[in-house]
């Protein structure tokens, strides 16, 4: 019982972080078309920087949040006007082809030099964790981690902040409208280019961040990339694209049974259980398991 | 009638100069070669799926791996290495035969869905095949790789020879469906299929068909490498590298023509050559093909073949359209 309440905690603070990283994904989807491959790259890389500055160059967390911050907004800039304009650009019928292949050599390109620049300069065998150890809570007679409860509340929160953004701000209503009806949205004068410029920083920034709270509790290596978008895929298509609730419980639901099962059978199966799922899933509910909603 | 025999001509050529070439070739060239048959292998085969059924097909390594991990596996139990003077046919025959099953059977669920769904779905079936053969180590021996039994293993020569029969086959096979029925209904279901489905097409057989075609010459040129290189691991045979660079190559040169793939490999495997055995850069080389794949997303999208200046030259060339 006393595993069983740990494991619980576990898959949940798993799960929150793989439903910020898939809440994020699913915002690009929705407002901009575009299949972000990269996305589980991305997360790496907020991992991975957050390891250098904060690991290898010694940098106070004051210095090192905002270098990032900066890097982060730079480089979703970058992404969004040298990729996803351009491909928009082409039109409808190239979109999903060409922000596959787009993507996937970003996430290419960034996880090798990602990963060959660590082991040339800091460690050839590249895993990011980092070592915040705060004191297990003493709760009910039992051990819990804090830093579990520390994701898991962080990613709440950002994941709170997402949903009021998206209900109550100008922008935040403006990437649902956009999202539901492009027509409309155009006729109601807002600019397309704004607001989905605004959703790839937050979206970005979101997915940084969710890396960072990843290696507070699991290791990941550099070339970890692209099974964290496949992920983020299998609970978009669990769940639906733009659902909240629903990727809030497919999120839930895969970190639980990841976890759960590679306490049964070993750590190894994790992502073969996940990809299990994901391959099920598409082949016998193509349209999610909670129906289709979108933001 | 005469532009075509010319053609044919200069094709033959072309391919008798190719087959005269060993003895005048390094080892290294000649394994460089023989390797780009490889390629070309799997990029016309992608090519059947991604030009003509216009689905983005993400697995066409899922065949090679299956081809090479069938044969190396079979290969090393006592029960086929018993009849002696057959095991090496009676497997790779094997191989190719389960290689098709595997591709049939999984034909049906994979083409139920369509566009991404597709994409991330054989996506996923690479992804799932490498996490099983690396788990199911007391089978495939794992992260470790399998070893071919040395009695068994090729040398580059055949292996050159073989793979160039499977390259001029597969070539031959789109060259086949870019004039034949059967490929004129798969560019109707590429183009419409709700309208082909209409007129008649059973469309789920000719895609079974078409997934079948494109699985065979993949799995022969994983049993061809792994019985050249001797050895194989879930990262050679089943890397995300041996999915991803047929659509590559396919794009680069232009889907739905008989000789884009054949022109996106030679440049692909040019660079490649030139970088990595020449030129020694201080960067991996994922690094340069996921810059190259993302420029020709961009800004190729239709492949070389496909682009005006591509057109104004086959015009000035043959006075056609086609560059066939």
């Amino acid at each position: 019982m006393r595993v069983f309440f740990q494991l619980f905690i576990a898959g949940l603070s798993l799960g929150g972080i793989y439903a910020l990283l898939s809440f994020s994904f699913s915002l690009i989807i929705s407002t901009t078309k575009i299949l972000n491959i990269a996305h589980g790259v991305i997360f790496v890389w907020g991992a991975g920087i957050t390891a250098i500055l904060w690991l290898h160059l010694r940098l106070h967390p004051l210095i090192t949040f905002p270098i990032l911050f900066l890097f982060f907004v730079g480089f979703s800039l970058l992404f969004f006007n040298g990729i996803v304009r351009v491909l928009i650009r082409k039109g409808e019928h190239y979109l999903l082809s060409g922000s596959i292949l787009a993507t996937f050599g970003l996430a290419f390109a960034m996880e090798s030099s990602l990963g060959a620049g660590w082991a040339n300069f800091i460690d050839p065998q590249p895993t990011f964790l980092l070592p915040v150890n705060l004191a297990p809570i003493e709760l009910w007679g039992m051990a819990i981690s804090s830093n579990r409860l520390m994701v898991l509340f962080f990613a709440g929160l950002m994941i709170m902040g997402f949903h009021l953004f998206l209900k109550k701000t100008f922008f935040g209503k403006g990437a649902r409208a956009m999202a539901q009806n492009f027509g409309g949205f155009l006729i109601i004068g807002l600019n397309p280019y704004w607001v989905s410029m605004l959703i790839v920083v937050l979206a970005t920034l979101a997915t940084a961040l969710s890396g960072i709270l990843y290696i507070l509790v699991v290791p990941i290596d550099a070339y970890g990339g692209l099974p964290i978008t496949l992920k983020a895929l299998t609970i978009i298509i669990l769940a639906g694209v733009g659902s909240l609730p629903g990727i809030l419980a497919a999120g839930g639901l895969l970190g639980l049974v990841e976890v759960i099962g590679s306490y049964f059978f070993g750590a190894i199966w994790a992502h073969v259980i996940s990809f299990a799922i994901l391959f099920l899933v598409l082949l016998f509910r193509p349209t999610g398991l909670f129906g289709k909603v979108t933001i | 009638m005469r532009r075509n025999r010319k053609v044919l001509l200069l094709i033959f050529g072309i391919v008798v100069l190719i087959a005269i070439l060993p003895p005048f070739l390094s080892s290294s060239m000649l394994l460089v070669l023989f390797l780009s048959f490889l390629w070309l292998v799997l990029t016309a085969n992608y090519d059947i799926l991604g030009g003509f059924l216009g689905y983005i097909h993400l697995a066409q390594g899922a065949f090679f791996g299956i081809g090479a991990y069938t044969v190396t596996l079979l290969l090393s139990a006592p029960l086929i290495q018993a009849i002696e003077p057959f095991s090496l046919f009676i497997a790779t025959l094997a191989a190719i035969i389960f290689s098709g099953l595997f591709a049939g059977m999984i034909a049906f669920p994979l083409f139920r869905l369509k566009g991404l769904y597709f994409a991330v779905a054989t996506l996923v079936l690479v992804f799932l095949l490498g996490a099983l053969v690396v788990n199911l180590s007391e089978l495939t021996g794992g992260s470790y790789g399998a070893f071919v039994p040395r009695q068994y293993c090729q040398n580059t020569l055949t292996g050159y020879y073989l793979a160039l029969f499977l390259a001029i086959i597969s070539v031959g096979v789109n060259e086949h469906l870019s004039r034949s029925k059967l490929g004129l209904s798969f560019i109707s279901i590429r183009e419409d299929e709700e309208a082909a489905a209409s007129i008649g097409l059973n469309v789920s057989r000719k895609k079974t068909i078409a997934y079948v075609l494109s699985s065979l010459p993949s799995a022969g040129a994983g049993i061809i490498f792994a019985l050249n290189s001797g050895f194989i691991d879930h990262n050679i045979a089943l890397g995300a590298e041996r999915s991803l660079l047929p659509p590559l190559m396919a794009l680069l040169g232009g889907t739905g023509h008989v000789l884009g793939p054949v022109l996106g490999v030679i440049i692909i495997r040019a660079v490649d050559v030139l970088f990595f055995h020449y030129i020694i850069l201080p960067i991996p080389s994922m690094f340069l093909y996921g810059i190259v794949l993302m420029l020709v997303a961009l800004f190729i999208p239709m492949g070389l073949l496909n682009s005006s200046w591509a057109r104004w030259i086959t015009d000035r060339l043959w006075r056609s359209h086609s560059i066939f």
